[in-house]
């Protein structure tokens, strides 16, 4: 296998990320309590610095940390229409937070060619997985042709910010479409050809130099968030 | 065995690049060279081979194209695409992945080899084609060049029995087209059929068996290199060729109209994320010079072009314009930098309407005098997209002029352009030094230089290496700066 | 011999899946740079759809006259619910953004992805995708907060939900989404034909 970092104490199959993920979800959905979210940021906080990611997990536990404190002052101090926005506000961030910061740890430890192997392997379409891997090579190409309209921008002295927005909204938006639709549709001709001159139309299911595979680790963490999901089901039934 | 029986095609909905009965044979092993201007039709010839014409671009076709005595509309794409490589011009859109490894395997892995052979054939074909180093990256952090290479390893790990290029300098360097020169020879001994469709000659006139010179979609003439070599410098131009041997070529020194005002750089580093980039830069220009600024790609000619028109701020040291120091957002005033892909700059429907987007009160006389000037004119209603490269940058000339800018930078202009093209763009900067602007052009491309800039800096190793007038005293350093043996 | 292929049958070639797959990256990094300043701020936190809709319409509408072909919009829909599901986004989200991706493409199919106004119409449901969560704010509001409170849930929480919560607000999330979708799309469909049709990139 290539390009693998094998230094880290734990490396997991996009398929597993995938799981883990849904489980996080549905644990979030189930959570009974405050305190049991707290639990669940915990356990992807160490699953982070297993996977290599030390100081995003920490930062991720202390400002779940701290938001869980406003959370506690917030109920039991607030009142009215104040506390109700902020219910439906805190509301939705507990919700997410989790998955996000999961999300952030499988995002930075899952390379492109990984998580395309991954949808190989689960046998989704090619309709599907062809403009899934256009789309996530072309993210960082919109960076940047965004430093290069910005440039072109401030030349023609057009400012590229909110307050540019808000002043000039017709010139700007010529400005940021414009130029950035010409180079998509230009890009997509010039890809569409290099991919088609190498061969993607083959009907015959494609291979994949990146092979990935399930192990014990997979197996483990699985259990763990499982266990934690069911845990956080019973708690509420209990409850 | 390649071969084209009496072909001849046009595009639906357009005039340019069409052919008109092709007919032409290429033996197995042979390197054939297609040239001639843009628009004459041999990059359509290349596209009839690895089948692109019909299956992607629509047409109206007449004749046969053979490939191995079958006729390539009767092959599936995919089919043709293990027989046929391609490799195209711009690096940026070639690649279909993030990591280097997986576009090395890109086409191999639709070809459905089982994952062994997979990452057998990635590590044969990067230590084939020295790009160990390559290995294991992220495809956004290479230099074009390095792309260029990735991309060709992709098809070189396909193992095609003929490769196309399809003018696959346009956007390289010096080192990173000798490479590809190497790449060349190498797939050339191997005994594969090569086409490749280009401007820049030089660096295939040792490894080329024939030159097949075509005008509009037509072939004009059929030469071996001996006898290509023979053309003089004026028939070669004539027939809109760019040099064959860049020996020949030498500073053409037009005069610099030297006057009136100046700019100054004093002392001036260059900064990107806190690590230097160029250091203790200090020169002084006046109005109607051309000044080429040369260095490998990496060397900083970016970042220094960004921060003369005040658009990288990281800087230290202080620019002076007759001696009084600008800042930043100064330096934004008054200068413009015409970029290498003029599109990001072009925002209007119109060229008319680009000369004077986002100017509150436009002057008319103005603009339609520049627009003159720079032979827009005719084209004044069509939508910028829709101009050939030249034109393009001749409509963000305009812009910069129309909005009274003193300092224009032009970063890469002459990429992809056949010899006409660049002559009109050489034909433009003069111009603009005439009217008294002071012009950097940021270029690779040593013939432009001999025929267009008053002065060269040469950047290296963080340093500004050298600062020397290009003349025929100077013609050593200039070559040695280029590395064009004598 | 006149050779159209491939371009009028009728399954999406690699290059529209390409297209597809380009437009659907920078569709994602617009509606996530329209929604992000809603979505952090717990004022405006339910005017997020509203943002996100605001800056796609061009893009949209580029996409399907590029494309015009069914798929192309569904195949949008499911690449973003998957990206938001990825994310870590609320899971409503990529089930709002994948049903609506099926219904946009139905109703931009109904006139050929031809028709302009239809075309419109189609950009307006799809920006509804990004509503879903909010409304199970409004379904169930307490299965949102319980594990906040204390003891389940608190009748006053309930009581307050049901009576000062405003009823409107869901009314006004969605009317206010096609009302700025409609608007986007009207833009984009200027810029269409001012600039895209023009410039020869909608073939």
């Amino acid at each position: 296998m290539m390009g693998q970092n094998q230094i880290l104490p734990l490396w997991l199959d996009p398929r597993t990320k995938i799981l883990l993920l849904l489980l996080c979800v549905l644990s979030a959905m189930a959570a009974p309590s405050l305190q049991y979210e707290f639990l669940l940021v915990a356990g992807i906080g160490i699953l982070g610095i297993l996977c290599g990611k030390w100081k995003y997990a920490l930062k991720g536990i202390v400002f779940y940390a701290m938001v869980y404190l406003f959370t506690v002052w917030a109920m039991n101090s607030m009142t009215g229409t104040l506390r109700n926005m902020f219910v439906a506000f805190l509301g939705l961030f507990h919700k997410v937070f989790p998955c996000g910061m999961l999300s952030g740890i499988v995002i930075s430890t899952t390379k492109v060619s990984e998580f395309l192997s991954a949808m190989n392997h689960i046998h989704a379409p090619k309709k599907l997985i062809i403009p899934l891997a256009v789309m996530l090579r072309y993210i960082p190409t919109i960076g940047e042709d965004w430093r290069y309209i910005k440039d072109a921008m401030r030349m023609r002295d057009v400012s590229p910010s909110f307050q540019g927005f808000i002043t000039n909204p017709g010139i700007t938006i010529d400005c940021v479409y414009v130029p950035l639709m010409m180079a998509a549709s230009k890009a997509a001709d010039e890809l569409s050809v290099a991919a088609v001159t190498r061969g993607i139309e083959n009907p015959n299911p494609r291979t994949c130099l990146i092979q990935i595979r399930l192990g014990a680790g997979d197996a483990f963490t699985t259990l763990c968030f499982a266990a934690f999901f069911l845990a956080g089901m019973y708690l509420k039934e209990a409850g | 065995m390649l071969e084209l029986r009496n072909v001849s095609f046009s595009y639906s909905g357009q005039t340019d690049g069409g052919l008109r009965s092709i007919s032409l044979r290429i033996p197995n092993g042979e390197c054939v060279l297609l040239c001639g201007r843009s628009g004459c039709g041999k990059t359509t010839v290349t596209r009839l081979i690895n089948g692109l014409i019909p299956n992607f671009y629509p047409g109206t076709l007449e004749g046969e194209v053979l490939l191995d005595g079958k006729p390539i509309a009767e092959i599936p794409m995919y089919q043709i695409a293990g027989r046929v490589g391609s490799v195209f011009q711009n690096p940026r859109t070639q690649f279909f992945n993030v990591d280097t490894d997986s576009e090395i395997a890109f086409g191999i892995e639709n070809k459905a080899l089982p994952p062994i052979e997979l990452s057998r054939r990635v590590k044969l074909t990067s230590k084939e084609l020295g790009i160990e180093g390559l290995q294991n990256r992220n495809i956004f952090q290479l230099s074009g060049g390095e792309k260029q290479k990735i991309a060709f390893a992709s098809v070189y790990a396909m193992n095609p029995d003929v490769y196309l290029l399809d003018e696959p300098s346009s956007n390289l360097d010096m080192a990173s087209i000798r490479a590809l020169g190497d790449y060349v020879r190498l797939i050339k001994s191997q005994g594969k059929t090569i086409l490749i469709a280009e401007h820049r000659l030089y660096y295939l006139m040792e490894v080329a068996d024939r030159i097949v010179y075509l005008e509009q979609g037509e072939i004009a003439g059929s030469y071996t290199p001996r006898e290509f070599c023979k053309l003089s410098g004026s028939e070669r131009r004539k027939m809109g060729l760019r040099a064959i041997d860049l020996r020949e070529e030498s500073p053409e020194c037009p005069a610099a109209l030297q006057s009136g005002l100046t700019l100054e750089l004093k002392d001036i580093s260059l900064f990107h994320k806190k690590r230097i980039i160029l250091e203790h830069i200090s020169l002084k220009a006046r109005q109607g010079e051309v000044i080429g600024v040369a260095g490998y790609n990496g060397a900083g000619k970016t970042t220094f072009s960004r921060a003369l028109c005040g658009l990288h701020k990281e800087c230290s040291g202080s620019f002076l314009w007759n001696d009084e120091p600008m800042n930043h957002k100064k330096r934004l005033r008054l200068s413009y930098l015409v970029m290498q892909d003029v599109n990001y700059q072009l925002f209007a429907e119109s060229v008319e309407a680009e000369c004077t987007f986002g100017i509150k009160n436009p002057d008319r006389e103005l603009t339609k005098q520049t627009m003159e000037e720079l032979g827009l004119l005719s084209f004044r209603k069509r939508h910028p997209n829709t101009l050939s490269g030249g034109q393009k940058q001749r409509v963000a000339a305009a812009v910069s002029l129309i909005s009274g800018k003193e300092l224009l930078i032009f970063d890469e202009p002459t990429s992809g352009l056949d010899y006409d093209s660049m002559a009109q763009v050489g034909g433009l900067i003069l111009t603009l030094a005439a009217l008294g602007k002071i012009v950097f052009v940021v270029t690779h491309d040593y013939e432009f230089i001999c025929r267009t800039c008053t002065r060269v800096l040469h950047f290296n190793r963080g340093k500004m290496q050298d600062d020397f007038l290009v003349s025929t005293e100077n013609e050593t350093k200039l070559r040695n700066l280029f590395s064009i043996d004598l | 011999m006149n050779n159209q292929p491939k371009l009028e049958c009728n399954g999406l070639t690699v290059k529209d899946l390409v297209t597809t797959g380009i437009f659907s990256a920078i569709f994602f990094i617009f509606t996530m740079f329209g929604g992000v300043f809603f979505a952090v701020n717990p004022v405006l936190t339910f005017y997020m759809p509203m943002g996100s809709a605001l800056l796609c319409g061009p893009i949209y509408l580029l996409l399907v006259a590029k494309v015009h072909k069914r798929w192309s919009i569904t195949i949008l829909g499911v690449i973003m619910g998957i990206v938001w599901f990825v994310t870590g986004m609320h899971w409503a989200f990529s089930l709002g953004y994948i049903s609506m991706g099926i219904i946009a493409d139905m109703t931009a199919g109904f006139g050929h992805y031809k028709c302009k106004k239809l075309n419109m119409l189609s950009y307006m449901l799809i920006s509804l995708g990004g509503i879903f969560t909010y409304l199970i704010f409004f379904i169930d509001p307490e299965g949102w907060a319980g594990a906040m409170l204390k003891n389940g849930t608190e009748q006053s929480y309930i009581d307050a939900m049901h009576t000062a919560s405003p009823s409107w607000l869901p009314i006004v999330m969605i009317v206010g989404t096609l009302f700025v979708a409609a608007f986007s799309a009207w833009v984009g469909g200027n810029m269409l034909r001012k600039q895209f049709e023009k410039a020869g990139i909608t073939v």
